[in-house]
């Protein structure tokens, strides 16, 4: 019944996801062709929609949510007031911890996979198509990016107590780590762009010219992704065992 | 098995940064009583209940629960099933439901049982389908101990479990504690309501500054503890601190003690010291209790000077 819990706790936030990224994909989706015509330069649909969802729009939004859905632990149920009676449950800190990070990480996957459903089904009704195995491609790749920023305001929510002062710290952090990626070295280091993972841009397995996925996707890299975010949680877990309530 | 010392904890100490919160308390909970935990507030008394329950970690000093350790994290578990605990803040979560919640907790626990949870949805009329977040803290307090009570645990610990509660719901709770042992369940309960402990406790455990001042039997008090007044024609002498002598206070022509035993000795030496007027009385819980925090207080201002603490 843990799970329960999480899920009741997550409910509100991973519903507004869902109908934020669903509003935002049928808004790009109804306005593509005042958008494209507006454009500096002509472009394929294909390639508006890349450029709106996956490079700017919904990839903010994204990153966003994940931050947010991460911003949750018990030292958060501490400020409210309800820790003492979690912690009087028979059940391990651990357990409550991990319980949390795998719903929370369901709501990543499920926001991230909205696209996957509202783009085919909106581009029909505009006369467009859009193929849905490049959204379930960029759908993975959310999946395993948004890993990585789900599971770093996990861990921070793990050792800031405020409500918000997780996502307050990431946002920045996210930032800095954005601009430290233009730095001349680690621009060589493409694998360590998680901002170019998300939208496959310089990237080997996407095609700049088509703006369509193009080769297998980096499987490697997308499990080292989400063993990253494990070793968050694994860390946010060991922060919390010797804690006291 | 039930062991006899339902809660023993030795040399227990608690210390926040410099404070020290509990400070080796060495205490032993019979089984199958009712036992009223008193303190003044910031004595100690949520600090050890906590480090009971595992939510807080002894900074030094052991203690058991149930024959289980305090300080294992799997032990814990063990001791968190068999237990019912109401804290004191009865933080429940207000995104749940009433009904909801007591479906949550109730998954956690082999010992529940749903007649005892509808009788109580039905005393303290608690509307199942409302927002816990909509209720008010009198209400609060009443689904916490709905969730407490509708389990046979072991051992059931209550942390000020009376405070927002209208009379009738009081004595309602204060019936089914009584009723509690009878069902093999031991009760450990802290409040400031002393003629609500006096009524139905069996044992008294006092803390003051995190250090036992009292652990005795309600029954041995109410045997053994006496104010004696002793009243001289001239000021009153100084009399030598004998066995049983708890606290002492010299006003003129006036000696008031404290007596915790030996009182009849106590009489008869203030007879020896010329007292004209002796009287011996029976004290209660709330005497005790205020006499014993304020000696303890002045003994500790007395080694720590430093301290500004005022008496009670």
């Amino acid at each position: 019944m843990l799970w329960y819990k999480s899920f009741r706790e997550l409910r509100t936030i991973t519903l507004v996801g869902i109908a934020a990224m669903a509003v935002a994909c049928v808004f790009i989706v109804m306005y593509q062709q005042t958008m494209r015509d507006h454009a500096d330069a002509p472009m394929t649909y294909i390639a508006y929609i890349w450029k709106s969802v996956y490079n700017s729009i919904g990839r903010d939004l994204f990153v966003i949510l994940s931050i947010i859905l991460g911003s949750g632990s018990l030292l958060q149920e501490r400020a409210h007031g309800t820790a003492g009676f979690t912690l009087a449950l028979p059940v391990s800190r651990r357990n409550i911890v991990f319980t949390r990070a795998i719903v929370g990480y369901l709501g990543v996957v499920v926001i991230g996979s909205v696209p996957v459903v509202v783009l085919p089904i909106a581009s029909r009704y505009v006369g467009q198509s859009y193929p849905v195995l490049q959204a379930v491609g960029f759908a993975a790749l959310w999946a395993a990016a948004g890993a990585v920023f789900y599971g770093f305001s996990f861990l921070l929510s793990h050792y800031y107590e405020g409500d918000y002062i997780s996502v307050l710290v990431a946002v920045p952090a996210l930032m800095l780590y954005g601009v430290l990626l233009t730095l001349a070295r680690a621009a060589q280091l493409h694998m360590v762009n998680i901002f170019g993972i998300l939208n496959g841009e310089d990237m080997p397995f996407f095609n700049e010219t088509q703006h369509l996925l193009v080769a297998p996707l980096p499987w490697l890299t997308l499990l080292l992704l989400l063993c990253v975010s494990v070793t968050f949680v694994y860390f946010a877990s060991r922060h919390i065992q010797p804690r006291d309530f | 098995m039930i062991p006899e010392r339902i809660i023993h904890t030795s040399e227990l100490t608690k210390d926040y940064g410099s404070f020290r919160a509990v400070d080796r308390l060495n205490c032993r909970v019979r089984a199958e009583r009712i036992t009223g935990f008193l303190g003044r507030n910031g004595a100690g008394k949520s600090s050890t209940i906590k480090m009971l329950l595992g939510m807080i970690r002894p900074t030094s000093g052991s203690g058991t629960l149930l024959g289980y350790r305090i300080d294992d994290p799997k032990q814990s578990i063990e001791i968190r099933r068999r237990l019912a605990y109401v804290g004191e803040d009865k933080g429940l979560y207000g995104y749940m439901t009433v009904a909801e919640l007591i479906r949550f907790t109730r998954s956690f626990y082999n010992d529940w049982q749903p007649d005892v949870e509808r009788r109580l949805l039905d005393e303290y009329r608690l509307p199942p389908s409302r927002k816990v977040k909509a209720l008010s803290k009198g209400m609060r307090t009443k689904l916490a101990l709905l969730l407490a009570l509708s389990r046979r645990p072991a051992l059931l610990i209550l942390d000020e479990p009376t405070e927002g509660l209208d009379p009738v719901s009081i004595e309602q709770l204060l019936q089914t504690l009584v009723c509690a042992p009878s069902n093999g369940t031991s009760v450990f309960f802290s409040s400031h309501q002393l003629s609500e402990v006096e009524r139905i406790a069996d044992d008294i455990l006092m803390i003051d500054r995190g250090v036992a001042v009292l652990d005795m039997s309600l029954e041995q008090i109410r045997e053994n503890y006496r104010r004696i007044s002793l009243g001289f024609s001239t000021p009153a002498p100084v009399l030598e601190s004998i066995c049983g002598i708890e606290t002492m206070r010299r006003d003129g022509r006036q000696i008031t003690i404290l007596a915790s035993s030996n009182a009849e000795s106590i009489a008869q030496l203030g007879r020896e010291r010329g007292a004209v007027d002796i009287n011996v009385s029976p004290v209660n819980l709330r005497e005790i209790f205020l006499e014993t925090v304020q000696d303890h207080n002045r003994q500790d201002q007395h080694m720590h000077p430093e301290r500004e603490d005022a008496l009670v």
